[in-house]
């Protein structure tokens, strides 16, 4: 397979997002500029500007009319991601970490950061959709219809289980909890990774029914998101930053390599830079794919299986598109499985 | 001089209006049905740089969702406003190829690739080369002949290396084949050079190889078999030091070269004590 190599950001990835038909990309980084890309050619369609910080996280609509951004100038801003506009900005006390759509688009969540004496916070935001024409889009309710605290350590990631009926939230030290998107109320909390090992990413299956987890800890695990039990665990030989679940086959990709700053201290083959498949059912490492200069900060799969894109703290963004000898792989059980 | 008076002006040379602009894009389309786009533009350091592109256009039909097709006329925004359609220069490109083939032992693979890629400057310089047997000359290695048992290559230079390469035999010392080379074959083994007058010497041109004779084979028998050709001067059978048995091959001389010439014709093929003789001539022994 070829990459396309993506140089739109003059600094390192935060987050790459695609959108639920796969034909968008879009890309934040801590430059201050959004990106949306045709995954197909890697054309960009446009850049979306009004951040006055490093931006954190991105998320877009199901319907792909709204693209919801977090960022480090303590605002979430809503964008007709058609046009390129700043429909809705929200100020926040901290900045912004994660922001995510629930599965139906309704609502928005927001996680916040803990500091100056504020303390860690997941939002809920009702989004509106206007006139279901991509009009009046600017028509959004001001304040959050939720807040979560968090007392005991802060989230860093979060996430929304099967029909937006959990929010589901990766901690600080190393904790997975479940809270009532209605309520606020924590219904579960579960130590699933190390103690003190930030959980740096949260990614959900197509159905949403389990999720991954990417951790400091060097390890990611696939829990459930019914009652956060631990499926399976991929061991990894490097802090992880980010875990995605693919379709159509069943593996896993994690991403990571150590911290920026020890970069230049270590030749690029010893970095751990590559993008590592895993079998999500056998737990067995399958592969890896080379390519970033420097630690992959986040990774995303295409909804159909057949892509899938990373991007690293060197800048790039890297769009993979599956050829046939990914596909064609089977474990013998499985081949056998096929016969009868 | 009318003739200046009907040419314009050099200064007036459209090309010297302005020298910052760039020519119109050229598109040729060929014969195969392929396009050829000519632009200019102007590199980093402000230099006109001419881009020929060749583009074959292929129609991918595809069926997507109403949405998907819908977004596909999407103008550009930010800063790519107004930009033409399709990948730019300075945002996108494509990367090498990666050979990405999940396994389950993709460990020692990639290993094995390492140690291919070390092995790789050794490996193009045998490219050229061609292995070739010293016992049936086929494209193989010495050691792994079929006929390694019943055919030994007495007459050639036992270097006891079992692989040897193809090389040619000119050179003289060194010259890059590995082997040493007597001076009496150095030069193709035309050179003169003072000869040691061996018994058998004058015999060489006469002498025929036996190969696939049977393990209990007689001197005598192989006489009166290549006899009926010619007069025979000398029969060898090898035979192995310990069990006294024919090792498999003979060598016969006979006083005629045309007799060894019609025995060779004759007999090489000939079923002998159930093995079937190959017989030709001897090369000369080193």
């Amino acid at each position: 397979m070829r990459p396309i190599l993506l140089s739109g950001h003059e600094r390192s990835l935060n987050q790459i997002r695609f959108n639920k038909d796969g034909d968008l990309l879009f890309s934040v980084s801590k430059d201050k500029n959004v990106c949306a890309w045709w995954t197909a050619n890697g054309e960009r369609l446009g850049t979306y500007a009004g951040h006055q910080g490093a931006i954190w996280t991105v998320d877009v609509s199901p319907n792909t009319v709204i693209l919801a951004t977090g960022s480090a100038d303590n605002t979430v801003r809503l964008w007709n991601i058609k046009t390129g506009e700043c429909v809705k900005v929200w100020d926040f006390p901290t900045a912004v970490k994660r922001v995510a759509f629930s599965p139906d688009g309704s609502k928005l969540l927001a996680v916040t950061e803990k500091r100056m004496g504020f303390l860690g916070t997941i939002a809920v935001l009702d989004i509106a959709y206007g006139d279901g024409q991509g009009n009046n889009l600017d028509s959004q309710a001001d304040e959050p219809s939720l807040r979560i605290t968090c007392t005991e350590s802060k989230a860093t990631v979060a996430g929304w289980s099967f029909l937006g009926k959990y929010i589901i939230a990766g901690h600080e030290d190393g904790s997975v909890s479940q809270y009532d998107p209605k309520t606020g109320d924590q219904l579960e909390n579960v130590q699933a990774h190390e103690f003190d090992h930030q959980i740096n990413d949260i990614q959900f299956s197509a159905d949403r029914t389990h999720f991954i987890t990417a951790s400091k800890d060097k390890s990611a695990k696939l829990m459930s998101a019914r009652e956060l039990a631990i499926l399976k665990t991929y061991t990894a030989d490097t802090p992880l930053n980010s875990a995605s679940i693919t379709a159509k086959k069943d593996y896993v990709i994690l991403g990571g390599g150590q911290a920026a700053m020890d970069v230049t201290t270590t030749s690029a083959r010893q970095g751990k830079f590559e993008a590592r498949f895993y079998h999500k059912i056998f737990e067995d490492e399958i592969g890896r794919v080379r390519g970033h200069f420097g630690p992959l900060n986040t990774i995303d799969v295409h909804p159909a299986g057949t892509a899938y894109a990373s991007g690293g703290e060197d800048g790039y963004v890297r769009i993979h598109h599956f050829d046939k000898g990914y596909f064609d792989f089977m474990y013998e059980v499985e081949r056998e499985q096929l016969r009868k | 001089m009318s003739r200046l008076g009907n040419n314009a002006d050099w200064a007036d040379d459209e090309e010297f209006d302005d020298p910052s602009a760039l020519p119109a894009q050229q598109v040729i389309t060929n014969k195969d049905g392929t396009k050829t786009v000519i632009s200019y533009r102007f590199n980093d350091e402000n230099k006109k740089v001419k881009v020929t592109r060749r583009i074959k256009t292929t129609v991918v039909r595809e069926h997507v969702n109403p949405q998907v097709a819908e977004r596909r006329s999407w103008a550009k925004f930010g800063l790519e406003k107004g930009n033409p359609a399709g990948p730019s220069f300075d945002t996108t490109s494509v990367g090498e190829n990666i050979v990405f083939r999940p396994s389950t032992n993709w460990k020692v693979q990639a290993k094995e690739a390492e140690k291919e890629g070390e092995k790789g400057s050794v490996k193009d310089q045998l490219k050229d080369k061609k292995v070739k047997c010293r016992i049936c000359s086929g494209e193989h290695f010495t050691a792994r002949c079929p006929f390694k048992d019943t055919m030994a290559p007495v007459e050639e230079s036992t270097s006891g290396a079992g692989a040897e390469m193809d090389e040619d035999k000119a050179g003289g010392l060194g010259a890059g084949s590995s082997s040493y080379v007597p001076p009496h074959l150095r030069k193709g083994g035309a050179a003169g050079g003072e000869k040691m007058g061996g018994r058998f010497e004058k015999d060489d041109l006469a002498t025929l190889r036996v190969t696939n004779v049977s393990e209990l084979a007689e001197e005598q028998e192989l006489r009166d078999l290549f006899e009926r050709f010619g007069r025979v001067t000398r029969v060898f059978l090898a035979r192995d030091r310990e069990t006294q048995r024919a090792k498999g091959f003979a060598f016969i001389s006979y006083a005629d070269r045309g007799d060894a010439a019609n025995a060779c014709a004759k007999l090489d093929g000939f079923g002998y004590r159930h093995l079937i003789l190959r017989v030709e001539f001897a090369k000369r022994s080193t």
